[in-house]
């Protein structure tokens, strides 16, 4: 919202300056914004950038024109120089239409504050529904309704979708031989009569799953599952723009970036989310930590998210590549950070990892995995565990199911966080994480 | 519209310049260091600071260079600045012009106790 409100401030300026600086000036606002929290210092932030855009729009305007009035002076003077606002009367006048339009800006953007919390269209309540609907594409069989006749399942769908079921399986379970075994079952029970007379699509769902779990199948991960048929789910380019909206609403879960006292930065995000959507605010927010002493990430409130951006994130705090281990993807060589970042300056600075009962799957895996390279203290609870995650295939209009794909190499010990979690270094209650660990900071850095 | 010269540089400009001695730095990093040096005095809009930069540019004082902070090929859509060495230059003598004033007020006793 403040953006877009500075986005139309900007159109004041020139469209030669827009399409110079339009961008820049643009994140210039989103790092001030983000930093600069608060009553007072938003209120600061606002009115130097209405007496900025008052004291430098007559100048920007006087120069579009001054070349067409100075083509026959043109030649007589080719030095370098500065041109500003006569002093005396502008500042005048600039203090006066600053002043002004300040006032009048910070009416309406109090007025907006209170607007944006009480609409229902643009409010915290349209924010919840706008994740609840990226949340529905994980969990739409359970909350959409089904349309289709559930109870007239045919031989030839039968047939089809347990053909697709054992190809999967033989493709992309985590272990082959059991992959292999399963889906042979598969087609030996189908071939043999086994699902005749099953035409309750559900009653099919269950049976098949609890026979690929009894052939030593991943007991939680493998399933097979009535999906809604097609056309009623949200198509992936909606999905995809859904959580693009709910990313923008919400900072990409960012919800504080700042340097504490003691030079300390401290970065509270609440996921790890795409970075094919936050990479430049994730950037921008390791950016402006960057010249801190010491970081606490704060993932006390964090449910996971992306590995890739985990991995972007921990690149800044390696000065060369670290193997980064992902119990959700083969090993491959994209598994090691993109380290060093150049110009960072956090590769050898301490680092803090708040966590509480509630911080589970991505956020387990950035905790685990520095607290495994010894490259972060983990301050809080243990964490929830929870470490793997199967891909779902769909089969067809009504069928899909999911399947534990992959297996990566851990360097660090037989086995990861999964049901266990991620046990802290430092153990206080998550509540007293943050003061914990930053007492923790504050002596390591007096130390040196 | 009066001009202004090189000579001597505006506020504004020559924080901008201060700032890129120790380092290249993108917009808000300028800001940020010019607050610094300033104790907060100067915090510079992305008004005053562009139309400074640009004219720092046709100056040819800084340049402009490669987005850094790249990461895994995504271009990062930052702008740094760097000092060219005309606009090294130019800082040090506008210092010691600053420096030369200085002494003069530091003389006429315009400066009691213990100021720089």
């Amino acid at each position: 919202m403040s953006e877009k409100l500075y986005s139309l401030l900007l159109r004041l300026f020139p469209s030669e300056f827009r399409q110079r600086f339009g961008e820049e000036s643009i994140q210039l606002f989103r790092d001030r914004f983000r930093e600069e929290r608060g009553f007072w210092l938003r209120l600061r932030l606002w009115a130097d950038l209405i007496c900025d855009i008052a004291v430098t729009l007559p100048y920007e305007h006087v120069r579009v024109q001054a070349p067409v009035a100075e083509t026959s002076l043109a030649g007589t003077t080719r030095s370098p120089s500065f041109r500003s606002t006569p002093r005396g009367p502008t500042l005048f006048v600039a203090l006066f239409v600053g002043g002004a339009v300040s006032l009048a800006m910070v009416c309406i953007v109090l007025m907006s504050i209170r607007y944006v919390d009480r609409h229902p269209a643009i409010g915290p309540a349209a924010l919840q529904r706008a994740l609840n609907s990226v949340g529905s594409s994980v969990n739409e069989q359970s909350q959409v309704p089904p349309v289709f006749d559930a109870s007239k399942l045919d031989a030839e769908e039968r047939e089809r979708v347990i053909d697709a079921a054992a190809l999967n399986m033989r493709e992309h379970y985590v272990d082959r031989s059991v992959g292999q075994r399963v889906a042979d079952s598969l087609l030996a029970q189908e071939r043999n009569g086994g699902y005749d007379g099953i035409t309750d699509a559900m009653a099919f769902a269950d049976l098949v799953t609890h026979q690929m779990q009894n052939m030593n199948a991943d007991a939680t991960l493998t399933y097979f599952q009535q999906i809604l048929p097609q056309g009623t789910g949200t198509p992936a380019a909606e999905r995809l723009a859904a959580y693009t909206r709910a990313m923008e609403q919400s900072d990409c879960t960012f919800e504080t970036v700042q340097i504490l006292q003691h030079n300390v930065g401290y970065f509270k995000l609440n996921s790890f989310p795409d970075p094919s959507v936050c990479r430049a605010r994730a950037v921008s927010a390791m950016i402006a930590l960057n010249h801190a002493d010491a970081v606490i990430f704060d993932l006390r409130d964090n449910r996971g998210g992306f590995p890739a951006m985990t991995a972007l994130i921990a690149s800044y705090l390696f000065d060369h590549p670290e193997y980064w281990y992902n119990p959700r993807e083969n090993t491959t060589e994209h598994s090691w950070t993109d380290s060093p970042v150049r110009g960072n300056r956090l590769a050898d600075k301490p680092v803090y990892i708040l966590t509480s009962r509630t911080t589970i799957s991505g956020a387990e895996q950035f905790a685990y995995d520095l607290k495994m390279l010894k490259r972060a203290v983990i301050v809080g609870e243990r964490t929830a565990g929870a470490a793997h995650a199967g891909a779902f295939f769909r089969i067809d209009d009504h069928f899909g199911m999911g399947i534990t794909e992959v297996q990566a190499i851990n360097p660090f010990s037989k086995s990861n966080w999964d049901d266990v979690g991620v046990e802290p270094d430092v153990k206080v209650d998550a509540a007293d994480a943050l003061n914990t660990a930053e007492r923790l900071a504050e002596a390591k850095l007096a130390k040196k | 519209m009066p001009k202004q010269k090189l000579s001597p540089l505006p506020a504004a400009a020559f924080q901008i310049l201060l700032a890129l001695v120790d380092d290249d730095l993108h917009g808000y990093g300028i800001m940020r260091n010019v607050a610094e040096q300033t104790g907060g005095r100067m915090r510079l809009g992305p008004g005053t600071l562009y139309t400074s930069v640009r004219t720092l540019l046709e100056a040819k004082l800084i340049e402009e260079i490669e987005a850094r902070g790249n990461v895994k090929g995504h271009e990062e859509r930052r702008r740094y600045y760097r000092l060219t060495p005309t606009g090294r230059k130019l800082v040090r003598s506008e210092a010691e012009r600053l420096a030369d004033l200085l002494r003069v007020a530091r003389a006429k006793n315009v400066l009691r106790g213990e100021y720089v």
